[in-house]
């Protein structure tokens, strides 16, 4: 989906999101947080929407040319690692929305950067072709083994890192379903990796005034001063050491 | 044009923010243009900290919004130390909103509320549970006219009793937070509400209940206000369900002096804006004033004539 905006934007960091609903007011009460995938002009955003529900129904009736209500930019964005940092993305579905602009980001700044891409079949990596064309080294996993590693893309990054593939001291960077993300952050624990978690966390107001999108977070970590994180203003992207997920 | 007055308070606009909806710093006054939002009413603060509720504290209902926040703040001290500074630097009126479990923590608050400069009225959340008996204050006369007396004495400041709309008969609490000496009344609150997961047998919110806020609640609240007006002289300041121009200016025909928009929030942080642009607009179009609006509303219809040949019964 493309957005035009009714002013230019600075540039979007990667990893930050929008809220999006119909302009003319159909659709559910509050509007549904997306990532930003793309950003082809300073006015203009694109998004990747997977329909599951009202929210996202509503989102794909809108006709082309209608108009959206789009609160953005929001949320804090990944850290973009020094080229001298080796990065891993671990993407799951449309998981992969942030690492368009992250692995462009990187392949502008170098250093070795490999996108894990992970669904259930090759039809549901939607748009990789996107990242073809960046050139982006991508690594794909299939649930049925339609397209690359047979298996979901935790176990694919352990077994690129156990043939050295990637290194341990890499960046980690995940996003994706929740269920894919709590084993990845299993994963990442067990096996002492550093990254950070783009998290799907439910939201209201996405600004930082309702505090509906409660994040537990690690007393011992860096937000560990109060029991919650705000999602969409302390994240959506969190360091694994700083949350407990 | 929209010019009011909540008894001694001149506000710019009838338009202010519902306590918990438009957050507890002021940060998000940026998206609202200056002479649109009346006033910040801030999130409710208690005297210790509360984490809040486990997730999820939000699902959308028909119309609405459950919600169960569970107070989440970093308590007084805190407030004090890190947020109200920031307030300080608003170029708007900021009334603060008062929590607690007892009425020795409300008179704690409305003294400490007191002693901050920048703030020009104070709104006691009286839908918080009272631990000695675990109603809310809100939930009985004698409890509204003991918590608020004993904040009258505390603070020279307007003082705001913000009532629950879960009672039989809004009159009689009205009448004690009036005799008790507040200044205005917000009215109202969240409703009480429940949405369950059928098939776990659960409630869909983390703590359960929930409070229901939106459009859904609208025609209670302006309901409500109508019947709080007649029963009282002080001001009223509408909460619930207002989502538009159109329905700010029902509440203000009801009766409210004031009114707090919250769920809107939600959907745009610009809304306070967009609906202040739409008011004057209709008011203009009216020729009309928020002033001359308020507390207009004509209640009295007469039944039509039954026809001769109906038998009465
Ligand atoms: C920061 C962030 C970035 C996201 N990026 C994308 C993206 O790029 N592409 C994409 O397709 N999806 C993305 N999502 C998920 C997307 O927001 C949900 O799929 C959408 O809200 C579902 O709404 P619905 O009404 O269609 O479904 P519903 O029937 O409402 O819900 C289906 C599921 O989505 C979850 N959900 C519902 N409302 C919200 C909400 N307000 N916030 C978060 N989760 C919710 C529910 O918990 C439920 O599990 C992102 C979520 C977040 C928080
Ligand atoms: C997420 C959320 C949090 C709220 N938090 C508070 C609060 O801390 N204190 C309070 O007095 N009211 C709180 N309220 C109630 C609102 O201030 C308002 O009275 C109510 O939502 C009805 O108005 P609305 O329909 O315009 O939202 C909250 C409401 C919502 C939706």
């Amino acid at each position: 989906m493309e957005v035009e905006l009714a002013e230019a934007l600075g540039r979007v960091a990667p990893g930050q999101f929008a809220m999006l609903s119909p302009g003319d007011g159909s659709g559910p009460l509050i509007p549904r947080p997306f990532s930003v995938y793309d950003q082809p002009a300073a006015d203009r955003l694109t998004f990747l929407v997977q329909v599951i529900g009202p929210g996202t129904q509503a989102l794909a009736a809108i006709p082309v040319g209608g108009s959206v209500l789009c609160t953005v930019p929001l949320g804090n964005g990944f850290v973009v690692a020094p080229a001298e940092r080796e990065v891993v993305f671990v993407a799951g579905g449309v998981g992969s929305a942030p690492f368009l602009l992250y692995g462009r980001e990187r392949l502008r700044r170098g250093g070795k950067t490999t996108l894990f891409f992970g669904a259930r079949s090759a039809e549901r990596l939607y748009d990789r072709e996107a990242f073809e064309k960046e050139r982006l080294p991508t690594v794909y996993a299939t649930d049925d083994g339609s397209l690359g590693f047979r298996g979901n893309v935790v176990a694919c990054v352990a077994d690129a890192l156990r043939a050295g593939r990637v290194g341990r001291d890499a960046l980690f960077a995940a996003c994706g379903p929740e269920g894919l993300l709590h084993a990845f952050a299993r994963f990442a624990r067990e096996e002492g990796l550093d990254g950070e978690l783009s998290l799907e966390t439910y939201m209201g107001c996405g600004y930082g005034v309702c505090n509906a999108c409660p994040v537990a977070t690690e007393a011992e970590g860096p937000l560990g001063g109060w029991p919650y994180a705000k999602s969409c203003l302390d994240g959506p992207v969190f360091a694994l050491r700083s949350i407990a997920f | 044009m929209l010019h009011t007055r909540v008894g001694t308070l001149e506000l710019l606009s009838p338009l202010l923010t519902g306590s918990g909806t438009f957050g507890h710093d002021g940060a998000a006054t940026r998206f609202v243009a200056a002479g649109d939002l009346g006033a910040l009413v801030l999130k409710t603060v208690t005297p210790r900290p509360r984490p809040g509720n486990p997730p999820p504290r939000l699902v959308e209902t028909p119309s609405g919004l459950l919600n169960s926040i569970g107070l989440e703040n970093r308590g007084l001290a805190a407030f004090l130390r890190d947020t109200v500074p920031k307030l300080e630097t608003l170029a708007l009126p900021v009334i603060a909103n008062a929590g607690g479990e007892s009425v020795a923590d409300f008179e704690r608050m409305a003294e400490a509320f007191d002693a901050v400069a920048c703030f020009a009225a104070i709104e006691l959340n009286l839908s918080c549970p009272n631990v000695k008996g675990g109603l809310s204050f809100s939930a009985s006369a004698a409890a509204v006219e003991e918590v608020v007396g004993a904040c009258r004495r505390r603070t020279r400041k307007p003082l705001w009793a913000k009532l629950s709309p879960n009672v039989t008969r809004i009159q009689p609490l009205a009448q004690a937070a009036e005799a008790a000496g507040a200044d205005a009344l917000t009215v109202c609150n969240t409703l009480l509400g429940l949405v369950i997961d059928w098939r776990s047998r659960k409630p869909v919110l983390g703590a359960g209940f929930g409070g229901l806020s939106g459009p859904a609640v609208r025609p209670v609240a302006v309901r409500l206000v109508a019947e709080a007006q007649q029963a009282v002289k002080i001001p009223i300041v509408g909460s619930g369900g207002a989502q538009c121009a159109d329905d700010v200016l029902q509440f203000l025909v009801a009766g409210a002096s004031a009114v707090q928009v919250g769920t809107v929030n939600f959907r745009r942080p610009d809304a306070v804006s967009r609906i202040a642009g739409d008011m004057r607009a209709l008011l203009a179009a009216e020729q009309t004033t928020v002033a001359a609006l308020v507390g207009s509303l004509q209640m009295s219809r007469k039944p039509p004539p039954l026809p001769t040949t109906a038998t009465a019964g």
